[in-house]
């Protein structure tokens, strides 16, 4: 038992004495390297190290076949550092060529940047230009539109006042005619000779004038005009009433005038006779001429010369020269002496400036006596040449 | 002359011994000091190869060539000179591997980088693209609408 035991013991260790070895793992990993690299790459970059590699990788196995474990273990790591080498020398070239080929792609991107960027900018400014035009436009419109408005608006304002002055001006001017209107027949008088139409006038125009306050234009336009019709209506009724009492007024103020004044002209003595509608101022001369004379006796200048001037100071006047006689004598006798004498008296005014014809001589013999002809006084005042003004 | 030749064959023998035995012990603390001077030469390098691995992509090869290192300092310790000098061999292997995964990984990262800014750049040339559509557009819609 124990001889069989024994057999089995060395046939055991014969066995194991003869059996290859386990591989060292530092051969296992220089397979795995090996298996994993890009040789071809590696031997064309380093040829040296890897047919080192390879050498001692083959000369590792066989250390390992020849069961000296150490020495296989030494070869294989030598073998997978020069391995590793060759590839991390491989490694680099491939990384420069990459290296190399980023570069070019990274300086053709560059380029493609810069122009796209280029492009992008001249676009983007274009575009901000664009904007801006348009914003500018936009705010321009708005400008125009809101001054436009400004204006239309502004305008019609303007318009509005001025035809709302306009209109005042034109009510104004309708009052201010109104008023010059009235005026005029106040000139007239209206008042007095046309009354009903001159209140009516002055109503309106007052009533023109508070709408003209009140801006009701229209109104206090019609209103004018009819208180200038009205007035214009009073002054047309009034004129010629107010003319004809103005003519009379002035008239009688002259006739006044004419007997004060011909109140002043010395040795004459004076008269009013009303005829009808007809008025004479009648200056009487007494003692003129001398007893069946028919010139003037000498001493009777200074009157006259008083006739004379009051003949040419009152030039409207139609005068008469009228020669009178006393009763004594034959009818036509007395009227042809009374003529010739007014003839005389006629002669000396024309000889002191008495334009000729306004002067009309006549002789009425004692037809028209003053005073009783039986008395020398009587007579002497019957004698006589009267200087008569006519008017109305 | 012959027990003279004898002698002489001795004394050169023991003189050849001497010398051979003096000269090993010179060689032995020659060899020894020099692998001491590879070794901390390398381990030198190993604070270069540090300071250029900025990336921090050879951790794990580092550490595994400053164990090495320590090894070769402890086979050195023991006079294990053959065994110093293939770890000193596989040590700078190791440090020439580092250097090149180190250029390796800086270069990935710069490839990595430039391809984001090509990336980048392409998004600002997709985006600028749309913009400069948009604005034509809008543009365009303008000029009809201020017409």
């Amino acid at each position: 038992m124990s001889g069989a035991r024994f057999r089995g013991a060395l046939v055991a260790a014969a066995v194991l004495g003869c059996a290859t070895p386990p591989r060292p793992r530092e051969l296992d990993a220089y397979e795995a390297v090996k298996k994993g690299a890009n040789l071809q790459e590696a031997a064309k970059r380093a040829p040296d190290l890897v047919t080192s590699s390879d050498k001692l990788g083959q000369k590792a196995v066989e250390e390992w076949e020849s069961n000296d474990l150490e020495e296989s273990r030494r070869d294989a790591i030598m073998a997978q550092i020069k391995l590793k080498t060759a590839l991390a020398l491989a490694e680099q070239d491939r990384l420069k060529a990459k290296i190399e080929k980023l570069s070019s792609d990274q300086g053709a991107a560059d380029e493609e940047y810069a122009s796209v960027s280029k492009d992008l900018a001249s676009e983007t400014e274009k575009l901000t230009l664009l904007q801006k035009y348009l914003e500018a436009r936009k705010t321009a419109d708005a400008d125009k539109q809101r001054l436009s408005q400004q204006m239309s608006s502004d305008q019609q304002k303007a318009e509005a006042e001025q035809q709302r002055l306009s209109q005042q001006l034109a009510t104004e001017q309708k009052i201010a005619a109104a008023q010059l209107a009235l005026h005029t027949a106040e000139t007239v008088d209206a008042s007095k000779y046309a009354s009903a139409d001159y209140r009516a006038a002055t109503d309106m125009l007052d009533k023109a004038q508070g709408e003209l306050k009140q801006s009701a234009f229209a109104a206090a336009q019609a209103s004018a005009d009819v208180a200038k019709k009205n007035a214009d209506h009073a002054a047309e009724l009034s004129k010629p009433r107010y003319e004809q009492a103005e003519q009379a007024s002035q008239n009688k103020m002259r006739d006044d005038a004419l007997s004060r004044d011909a109140s002043g002209v010395p040795g004459v003595s004076v008269r009013i006779d009303r005829r009808g509608d007809l008025q004479r101022l009648v200056l009487a001369i007494p003692d003129l001429f001398s007893k069946k004379q028919t010139t003037v006796a000498p001493g009777h200048e200074a009157v006259l010369d008083g006739i004379a001037a009051l003949v040419n100071k009152y030039t409207t006047y139609p005068v008469q020269v009228i020669g009178h006689t006393d009763s004594r004598g034959k009818s036509g006798e007395l009227v042809a002496i009374s003529a010739a004498r007014a003839q005389a008296v006629y002669g000396a005014l024309v000889s002191r400036g008495v334009e000729a014809r306004r002067l009309m001589p006549s002789g009425v013999g004692g037809d028209e006596p003053l005073e009783d002809n039986h008395s020398a006084a009587g007579r002497a005042k019957n004698n006589r040449i009267e200087i008569v003004f006519l008017y109305h | 002359m012959r027990l003279w030749t004898r002698r002489w064959a001795r004394a050169l023998s023991l003189v050849a011994l001497l010398v051979a035995s003096t000269a090993g012990r010179a060689a032995r603390a020659g060899e020894e000091d020099d692998l001491q001077r590879q070794i901390e030469t390398q381990r030198g390098g190993v604070a270069d190869i540090e300071r250029l691995d900025e990336l921090h992509t050879a951790g794990d090869e580092l550490a595994l060539l400053k164990a090495w290192l320590d090894e070769a300092w402890a086979l050195r310790a023991k006079h294990e000179y053959d065994d110093v000098r293939g770890v000193l061999d596989r040590a700078l292997a190791q440090a020439e591997l580092i250097r090149q995964k180190i250029a390796a990984s800086k270069l990935r990262a710069q490839a990595d980088k430039r391809e984001a800014d090509l990336q980048l750049t392409r998004r600002k040339i997709d985006q600028s693209r749309k913009a400069l559509a948009d604005t034509t557009i809008k543009k365009k819609a303008l000029e009809v609408g201020s017409k």
